[in-house]
């Protein structure tokens, strides 16, 4: 054990500054913004989020202070770690973190709302630069399309590795311009595209739960629909939307989304279950009955279903 | 001294067991000098418990009572399909428990997998006692990062029973990525690994920065490994033997151990060359033809076709795991190969397409995974080190709701420790008790993914309906491990909860077995020569001692350190023998040390000891 630490604290093993920093997090921890969390502003790049977090982690992990005699501050030490660490997740993805940035402009401090204002302009001046340099490129003549096409495609890469999916798409769709034959840069922005579209479903998606732990149906509907839109093949989210619309009272809506979920998984016993059961609400009893039917062929002992078939 | 502690790969196939050593992470060879032990146990016909070598051995002649592949079973119920699959090729028997939990029929004995796994953990504790010559008690043990709650909660169970603190439990693949970052405090670098065992499959993408570790994504299958390949190549040579003769060879357990050592030699042969020759004389016989041969031919090629599916299989984690970390192949800055499969050319070639750059060098796929864990136990107990480790949760947890959805509460790839809320509100009038099913996975439907246990909520506060709120924290420990925890928001008490499905051990049980393990620990070392034997070494010690002297002088005129250090690490382990009463490693130790002594005595007599020279 480190001499040093213990005379700082009686008897407790952890360095006085983490002591004090505890200490403040608890005062005022909970007003403060994620970005403040980590001891960063609203205008950092994502490179400095993830090096920040992983500098905050060395002090407050637990494991960084393992076996010590930490008295109060162990649950502290633990408690803060695990919101630097959600302050992360949400600030590490370039979509969730506009949200963030979004949704909580008005809580940020003065500094941190100029800021988030001046990255949004700054992304918008770079957004600029970027479609200018894109259509210089786009003028490249002969040959030198191809390595222009190359260029392009790094930039890509360095792109996404930093969590600006979007800039990267921008590059690929020029690349791809200059070069369509190249293979490897279509494939990358069908990847990308897919991909961010999975990310805005997975975020809406989010709030629909959210909002539906709140009771809030008519706000969870439209979240759900709208993680719908984006990935139409996301069974939840046609789920989600018939869960809410039914909570909501709409047996009529709720049913169209539940057959979507059927529609996409068709071995999926739990939507077939609540469609069979929207549609006995409605007395559409012969449809309901076929969907019984057909739960009882996959799962022939399905208690629950037998008993609404005789219901019937 | 900074307090000893030992990491352990406790393999599917093989285990090693690790530690830093003097600033640098070292494999500790067992005490027949191999640094791999096989992750074998048996019961021999005269009674005596085998592990390891010695245990693999005799499996030919004894396959019923040779346990193999026992991390297959871990922390399953008995009526699982996973479990029921791998069963099918098992060489013994397993019967269910009283908690739908598997049991080992090992002679008499009907053991759970967690206490056969601790018979491997004591020798290779053993092992490293016999290196240090001093006791060893605390450890961290490696599970594959796809492993459940409750395969991580039996792994621990086991290194209770072997007698060891077991203070951390890791992921396999952050532990071999430990094992190349160590020493590399400066570098920044996102890398992934590939680790593909004899039993498992796990693939992981990890950001290196300043001595922090941090997991982005894993993922995996648990039955997906050396072994299937292996089972390609059986039927491969089972099915026209049977078309032929009639016999189908899987069905004799004898026939059956045989086809597999002989499977995976070939396989492992093929890594190396383009054609095998698989030779099995006298495998079986029928009364009409006498005696039957197997005699096969088999080429890189086609076992190459053989297991295309399975290596597709990896690459198929490979693309979901990067798809959950946000990467793309091409992007990370390097791959490392772990587990003994991943020697097979053709797996090297297909991660080398699909990264589109050559697997890295720099870590030894064997060993990676026992020295990571060595660091992660030096990094935990030991001040001066400055690296950490966030790993994450494989899986998704949740619990299960009204029309048997599953409502996500801590979503995969969330770093750990963490820990989350869910708060109940009674539904009923006066309602006492709730039932929380707690599940870990990623499917909609709540019974598509593994339960974790039954939770009761007893002794609520009678009240209307909706008027009692119930806190429900999860946690989930950085091991891994989830517990369940809950409190009345209104009154601010903590609620009871207990356990009423799970199919680990009891505190009772483990406390039973660790008992029965150190037992037979202390039988081992009981052994009526043993007091001949003391009497013997201690003669030794002091013969030693007389001509350590001379011995000292003869180091410095022409005859080196060398032999006066290996005389000394020699006595050093008879001494701990001769503390801890191990009587047959003790024999050993005194024929070494007598021919130590008639040499080194005849190198003193030549003049090498004498003054002046
Ligand atoms: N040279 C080789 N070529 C192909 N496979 C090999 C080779 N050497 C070992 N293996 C296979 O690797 C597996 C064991 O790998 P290992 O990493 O020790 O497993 P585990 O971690 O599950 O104990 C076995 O299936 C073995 O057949
Ligand atoms: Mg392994």
């Amino acid at each position: 054990m480190s001499a040093a630490a213990r005379s700082a604290g009686g008897g407790i093993d952890l360095p006085a500054d983490i002591q004090r920093e505890l200490r403040d997090l608890e005062s005022r921890g909970d007003a403060l913004s994620y970005y403040r969390l980590l001891g960063l502003t609203a205008d950092v790049d994502s490179p400095s989020i993830r090096r920040a977090y992983l500098e905050q982690s060395k002090r407050f992990h637990p494991d960084a202070w393992y076996r010590r005699d930490l008295g109060e501050f162990g649950p502290l030490l633990t408690k803060w770690f695990q919101r630097m660490a959600a302050a992360y997740e949400v600030l590490s993805d370039e979509e969730t973190r506009s949200a963030y940035d979004r949704e909580h402009l008005s809580e940020l401090s003065e500094t941190d709302r100029l800021a988030v204002e001046q990255r949004a302009l700054s992304r918008a001046e770079q957004d600029r630069r970027e479609v200018e340099r894109r259509a210089r490129l786009l003028r490249t003549k002969g040959f030198a399309r191809v390595g222009a096409a190359r260029s392009l495609y790094e930039q890509s890469l360095t792109f996404a590795l930093n969590g600006e999916r979007m800039h990267a798409i921008g590059a690929l769709k020029a690349a791809r311009e200059l070069d369509p034959n190249r293979k490897e840069i279509s494939a990358r922005l069908v990847e990308l595209e897919r991909e961010q579209a999975k990310a805005r479903a997975a975020s809406a998606l989010l709030s629909g739960r959210e909002r539906e732990v709140q009771q809030n149906w008519a706000g969870a509907q439209s979240a759900y629909v709208n993680a719908f839109q984006l990935d139409a093949r996301n069974a939840s989210a046609a789920l989600g939307a018939a869960r809410s619309a039914s909570a909501a009272g709409d047996a009529q809506t709720a049913a169209t989304w539940a057959a979507r979920a059927v529609e996409i998984q068709p071995d999926d016993i739990g939507s077939r279950l609540l469609l069979a059961k929207l549609l006995a609400a409605q007395a559409l009893k012969t449809r309901a009955r076929a969907e019984l039917k057909i739960i009882l062929d996959k799962v022939p002992d399905h208690k629950e279903a037998r008993a609404l078939l005789k219901g019937l | 001294m900074a307090e000893l502690v030992i990491g352990i790969d406790l393999g599917t196939t093989n285990s090693v067991v690790a530690s830093v050593h003097g600033g640098s992470p070292t494999v500790i060879p067992n005490r027949s000098g191999y640094r791999l032990t096989p992750s074998v146990v048996a019961l021999a016909r005269n009674g005596k418990r085998l592990v390891g070598a010695l245990a693999r051995r005799q499996a030919v002649t004894n396959a019923e009572r040779t346990v193999v592949a026992v991390k297959r079973l871990m922390g399953r119920r008995f009526s699982s399909k996973s479990l029921q699959e791998s069963l099918s090729r098992l060489p013994y028997t397993v019967v269910a428990g009283e908690r739908d939990d598997p049991r080992i029929v090992l002679g008499e004995q009907h053991l759970s997998p967690a206490e056969v796994s601790a018979m491997i953990l004591t020798e290779l504790r053993l092992d490293a006692e016999a290196f240090f010559g001093e006791p060893v008690t605390k450890a961290v043990i490696t599970v594959p990062a796809y492993f459940n709650d409750g395969q991580r909660a039996a792994t621990k169970d086991a290194g209770r029973i072997a007698g060891l603190d077991v203070i951390r439990i890791i992921n396999e693949p952050t532990a071999a990525s430990l094992a190349y970052g160590f020493g590399k405090t400066a570098l920044e670098k996102q890398i992934a690994i590939f680790d593909l065992g004899g039993g498992t499959f796990d693939f992981t993408v990890l950001h290196m920065f300043k001595g922090v570790f941090e997991v982005e994504a894993t993922g995996g299958d648990t039955l997906l490994g050396g072994e299937d390949f292996d089972a390609r190549i059986i039927d491969w040579l089972a099915e026209p033997f049977k078309e032929k003769h009639g016999i189908d060879l899987r069905t004799d357990k004898m026939a059956l151990q045989r086809l597999r050592d002989a499977s995976e030699k070939a396989k492992c042969e093929l890594s190396l060359l383009k054609q095998v020759e698989i030779n099995l004389p006298f495998i079986s016989a029928t009364p009409k033809s006498g005696a039957l041969h197997l005699q096969s031919t088999l080429t890189r090629d086609q076992l190459e076709k053989l297991t295309g599916d399975l290596i597709e299989r990896c690459l198929g984690v490979c693309a979901q795991v990067m798809a959950d970390a946000k990467v793309q192949a091409p992007q990370l800055g390097d791959i490392l190969l772990v587990g003994g499969q991943t020697r097979m050319p053709k797996i090297q070639d297909a991660v080398k397409t699909l990264f589109a750059r050559e697997p890295s060098k720099g870590v030894n796929p064997d060993e990676a995974v026992a020295l990571g864990a060595a660091i992660q136990g030096s990094m935990l107990l030991h001040e001066e080190s400055d690296m950490l480790l966030l790993d994450v949760t494989p899986h998704s947890l949740g619990i299960t709701i009204a029309g048997g959805f599953f409502q996500k509460i801590i979503s995969k790839n969330t770093t750990v420790p963490t820990s989350a809320h869910h708060v109940f509100t009674t539904v009923k009038d006066d309602q006492v008790s709730a039932k929380i099913t707690v599940v870990q996975g990623e499917d909609e439907v709540a019974a598509k993914n593994e339960l974790l246990g039954e939770f009761m909520l007893t002794g609520l506060r009678k009240a209307p309906r909706g008027a009692v709120d119930i806190d429900v924290i999860f946690d989930i420990s950085a091991d891994g491990i989830v517990s369940v925890s809950a409190i009345d928001v209104q009154t601010g008490v903590r609620q009871s909860i207990t356990v009423t499905a799970s199919s680990g051990l009891t505190e009772d049980e483990i406390k039973s077995a660790a008992k029965s393990n150190e037992d037979w620990m202390l039988g081992q070392k009981e052994d009526p020569d043993f007091q001949d034997r003391k009497a013997k070494a201690e003669e030794l010690f002091r013969e030693f001692e007389a001509l350590w002297p001379r011995l000292t002088r003869a180091a410095q005129n022409g005859l080196g350190q060398e032999p006066l250090q290996r005389a000394q690490a020699a006595l050093s382990v008879a001494r701990l023998q001769v503390a801890q009463k191990e009587s047959e490693g003790l024999a050993g130790s005194i024929d070494r040390l007598e021919r130590m002594l008639g040499a080194l005595k005849g190198a003193v007599e030549r003049g090498l000891g004498q003054e002046g020279r």
